[in-house]
């Protein structure tokens, strides 16, 4: 394993560099070592595995390309909360800024609900003071310097991590182009961590919080089984995200290793990063190739295998939420024509690479999905699998597929 | 058991516990004596300039004996009993027992009667102070009667608001109830009396130390003057002025002495009936109190926030951080109501809004909570429609917990992910399950009925007059303000420590027979 420096680009994610409030970053920031294979060069990786995926729509998938032609794309950007408060703007301006982002957000009212389901305008007003939050230097408490705004004077100067100007542009994508409140900030909140994202990379969802609940209850409740050694994988790991919140559901002690396998260039690099940024650089190794492509050594000796894989179906693809489907990469959503073509490769694998007694759980769409995938597994697949459950998320979709190898 | 109302009476548990005290290792200040001084010859040549002369201030020590037995006349047995071997056990024989009273406890246990008090060597108790009624001069006055006057009336004060003879009673139920052989087969039980008697002690000791710090200027005073020592005068006298400062603090800590009353909190505030018009006075009463946790440097946190459709709250809850957060905020438990002319109303009538307020201590971690049962969990996110997963990108997270056995509802929004709004709201349901428990036990204990009111909503505490004269007054208390604005900047101090003042300097005499024999 060598240690490859990653540069990070110090603008906001997205933002045009030749912006006259191009954020540069200290040299600090610049040199990051990051954990890579030895084995894989990204090109060759790439161009080199052929991805288990039956879509026609593969040719217009966006930006996530894989070209280095787009090298700018695929470095990792900071995000808004880490970055040094080198800006400063007057309270005046900074409420100017508020009061405009606000009524823009008001504007908005329920009509991206009514169109998409996307956000209501009382949704976008918590994400204001979110932005807020994460541009002002750590201990300055966003509400009290709203009030502060009232009564302070307008002449003080409040330190800043991202100029009041981008502040403006950064808000005005959030509504008019619908870019992601996460890819704004390039960070997403999810469990007890704050992980980096940036575009090119899926934002963790809500429900996929309760999968590591599932490996952490599975690892507890079979205590002889032993799971809490050995390698797990994360499959299609984006952000790092399942892998991170396994390594540290599985407690230290033990030789364990999670690997976490991300076809997507941009996709490894956060997730080296974000590992990076909680120490699990020793736990976790981030591979970039196809599902099992990278992991051939491992064969029936896993111990453990999650995955949220794409399992959207290609024809519900165009109608999602715009922040969705015009912004977050095709490739970690769309699964194909009936949004199983990755998880039925992901049942293979199962069957293959984990060791007898090894624990597996899938994120589906809902119950179609799971009803499926157990009716699969039990016939299709008849033989290779035990305890096989499907378990709800909190809002009552089934969303998950848990079970053992036999 | 029961306490006589006689002061004779009543005096008997307070030196049955002093005489504990003194037992009991603590700082003190010293009366340096010939024995004291050989046990601790630092401290001794430190006061040597006054040591020759000290001795003599001591009256001959009471026997030990004669004087308990004396006690086991007046005071029932079983609780001499305890005392007795309270004592018995922190000392390490019979012998140092007398020693230590001796020397540590001679000069409160006096041969008359009126030994069972503290007193100087010329019998002043504080008691006598009091009555004796000396005039009280500013502070910059010299006389040392005032001073010990001021002095003694915050002790007096302070015994009233820590309910003092109540609390007597309650460390000897304590004490009995921890002496039963079998009562560590309930560790949790045992523990948590253990605490409460812990707490009690301390509390009591520190009163007991402050009298007897009184007494011991004094003495040093008149022993001064006898010698002509000015320089020991001054300096006796001086420390009565710190004392006197002192005691102007202990008075306001004294109001702050219930078990709960160290924590942080939650603060829930809930509109009425009433439409926008009521949500916005609910919004305002939160805001209110998010400035006045600022004010008293509080950290505050949003945990759920309910927002009104056009305008205000349905409801909201906020942590506040801090040592006795919830001290000063449980006098705001109440419905509070607003009279104004409302801006959402297009004919400017004149309307009446309530907002009802609930606040919850969060208990620290050595006390015991109430254990929650996974299965007795039902937790759901507001679905926030379309097929869920990665077809939907929202940040809200919110958070439904219900407690089906109790039906108690808690959400939580205001975080940023899932995860930490399930976790917020599991604290906000632990602590609330916590309250919940300890109003039951209360309830089981006739002493605490007085809290279970506390914790209700029925009752209106406060009325906010914008309209037709500007006045904010405590129906409780009749604490009045009349800049509303003030107040709803988060400047309701006044209003907490007029309360707390009230609801505790009330005649001790009436809670004194709670345990109904």
């Amino acid at each position: 394993m060598k240690l490859k420096a990653v540069r990070f680009v110090g603008s906001v994610g997205g933002l045009s560099s030749s912006s006259s409030s191009f954020l540069r970053l200290p040299p600090r920031f610049f040199l990051f070592p990051h954990q890579r294979p030895r084995s894989i060069s990204s090109s060759a990786a790439l161009s080199s595995v052929p991805r288990l995926r039956l879509s026609s729509s593969s040719t217009t998938w966006p930006p996530t390309s894989h070209s280095h032609s787009h090298s700018h794309s695929l470095l990792p950007q900071l995000p808004l909360f880490l970055r040094p408060p080198k800006y400063a703007a007057s309270l005046s301006d900074l409420q100017i800024w508020h009061d405009w982002a606000k009524s823009l957000a008001a504007s908005v009212g329920s009509t991206f609900l009514d169109s998409d389901n996307g956000p209501h305008s009382s949704l976008l007003c918590r994400e204001l003071g979110w932005l807020l939050e994460d541009a002002l230097p750590e201990g300055t408490d966003p509400s009290s310097l709203l009030s502060q705004m009232r009564l302070g004077a307008p002449t003080d100067r409040v330190k800043l991590k991202v100029g009041i100007r981008d502040l403006y542009s950064l808000w005005r994508r959030r509504i008019e182009e619908r870019r992601p409140f996460q890819y704004i900030v390039g960070c997403e909140h999810w469990r007890d961590l704050v992980l980096s994202v940036q575009e090119g990379v899926l934002i963790p969802r809500p429900e996929t919080e309760i999968l590591v609940d599932l490996v952490a209850d599975a690892v507890v409740s079979k205590v002889n089984a032993r799971l809490n050694d050995r390698v797990w994988a994360d499959l299609g790991t984006g952000s790092g995200a399942i892998a991170i919140g396994i390594a540290r559901a599985l407690g230290s002690g033990g030789c364990r290793k999670v690997i976490a396998t991300d076809l997507s260039s941009v996709a490894a690099q956060v997730a080296s990063f974000n590992v990076q940024r909680y120490g699990l650089q020793d736990i976790i190794e981030v591979r970039e190739g196809s599902w099992f492509e990278p992991l051939k050594e491992f064969q029936g000796k896993l111990t453990g295998l999650v995955s949220n894989p794409p399992y959207i179906p290609s024809m519900n693809i165009p109608g999602l939420q715009a922040e969705v489907g015009k912004h977050e990469p095709r490739l970690a959503l769309d699964g194909g024509a009936d949004g199983l073509d990755d998880l039925l490769h992901l049942c293979h694998g199962a069957a293959s690479m984990l060791r007898p007694g090894g624990y597996f759980a899938f994120e589906t769409n809902g119950e179609r999905q799971c009803k499926f995938l157990v009716d699969y597994m039990e016939n299709e697949l008849k033989g290779s699998f035990l305890d096989i459950q499907v378990v709800s998320d909190f809002a009552g979709f089934q969303r998950f597929v848990t079970g053992f190898r036999q | 058991m029961r306490l006589g109302r006689s002061r004779s009476g009543s005096s008997v548990p307070t030196n049955l516990v002093r005489s504990l005290f003194s037992s009991l290792p603590g700082p003190r200040t010293a009366i340096p004596s010939s024995s004291h001084r050989s046990a601790s010859p630092v401290e001794s040549s430190s006061t040597a300039g006054s040591s020759s002369s000290v001795p003599r201030i001591l009256n001959p020590p009471f026997g030990s004996c004669r004087n308990l037995s004396h006690q086991k006349g007046t005071f029932s047995a079983p609780a001499y009993d305890i005392v007795k071997n309270i004592i018995r056990s922190s000392c390490s024989s019979s012998s140092s027992l007398v020693s230590r009273r001796r020397y540590f406890g001679g000069v409160r246990l006096l041969s008359n009667q009126a030994a069972v008090e503290a007193s100087t060597s010329d019998g002043l108790t504080v008691e006598g102070i009091l009555s004796s009624q000396w005039t009280i001069l500013d502070e910059s006055e010299g006389d040392w009667k005032s001073h010990a006057a001021a002095i003694a009336q915050s002790i007096h004060l302070i015994k009233k608001r820590l309910q003092w003879k109540k609390l007597l009673v309650r460390f000897q139920v304590l004490s009995a109830q921890l002496e039963k052989p079998d009562i560590w087969n309930d560790p949790a039980h045992a523990g948590r009396l253990s605490r409460e008697q812990g707490s009690l002690l301390s509390r009591m000791k520190e009163v007991v130390e402050f009298e007897r710090e009184l007494l011991e200027n004094i003495d040093m005073i008149k022993l001064a003057r006898e010698e002509n020592d000015s320089e020991l005068e001054l300096e006796s006298l001086n420390a009565l002025v710190r004392m006197r400062r002192i005691s102007k603090e202990k008075e306001l800590e004294a109001l702050l002495a219930g078990e709960q009353d160290p924590c942080s909190c939650y603060i829930e505030v809930q509109a009425g009936a009433g439409g926008t018009e009521s949500m916005d006075w609910a919004a305002m009463v939160m805001q209110m109190y998010k400035l006045w946790a600022q004010r008293r440097g509080y950290g505050v946190t949003v945990v759920d926030e309910m927002s009104g459709d056009i305008a205000g709250i349905k409801r909201a809850t906020i942590k506040v951080d801090g040592e006795y957060a919830f001290g000063y905020a449980k006098s705001e438990v109440g419905v509070h109501r607003l009279v104004r002319i409302s801006p959402f109303d297009s004919n400017k009538r004149r309307h009446t809004s309530f907002a009802a307020v609930a606040v919850i201590p969060i208990q620290g971690d050595g006390s015991t909570r109430v254990q929650i049962n996974e299965s007795d969990l039902r937790i759901d996110r507001f679905r926030s429609g379309g097929a869920g997963g990665q077809s939907v990108n929202k940040t809200e997270s919110a958070i439904r917990i219900v407690h089906i056995p109790t039906g108690i509802t808690v959400t939580c929004q205001n975080e940023r992910s899932q995860h930490m709004n399930k976790a917020s709201a599991m604290a906000v349901l632990q602590s609330r399950l916590d309250q919940l428990e300890r109003a039951r036990q209360a309830q089981m204990n006739a002493e605490h009925t007085q809290s279970l009111t506390d914790i209700s909503w029925g009752n209106q505490i406060r009325t906010y007059v914008m309209h037709p004269y500007r006045m904010v007054k405590d129906l409780r208390t009749n604490f009045e303000v009349s800049d509303p604005d003030s107040v709803l900047d988060g400047d309701i101090d006044g209003f907490i420590l007029s309360y707390l003042s009230a609801s505790l300097d009330k005649d001790e005499d009436d809670r004194l027979y709670w345990e109904g024999g």
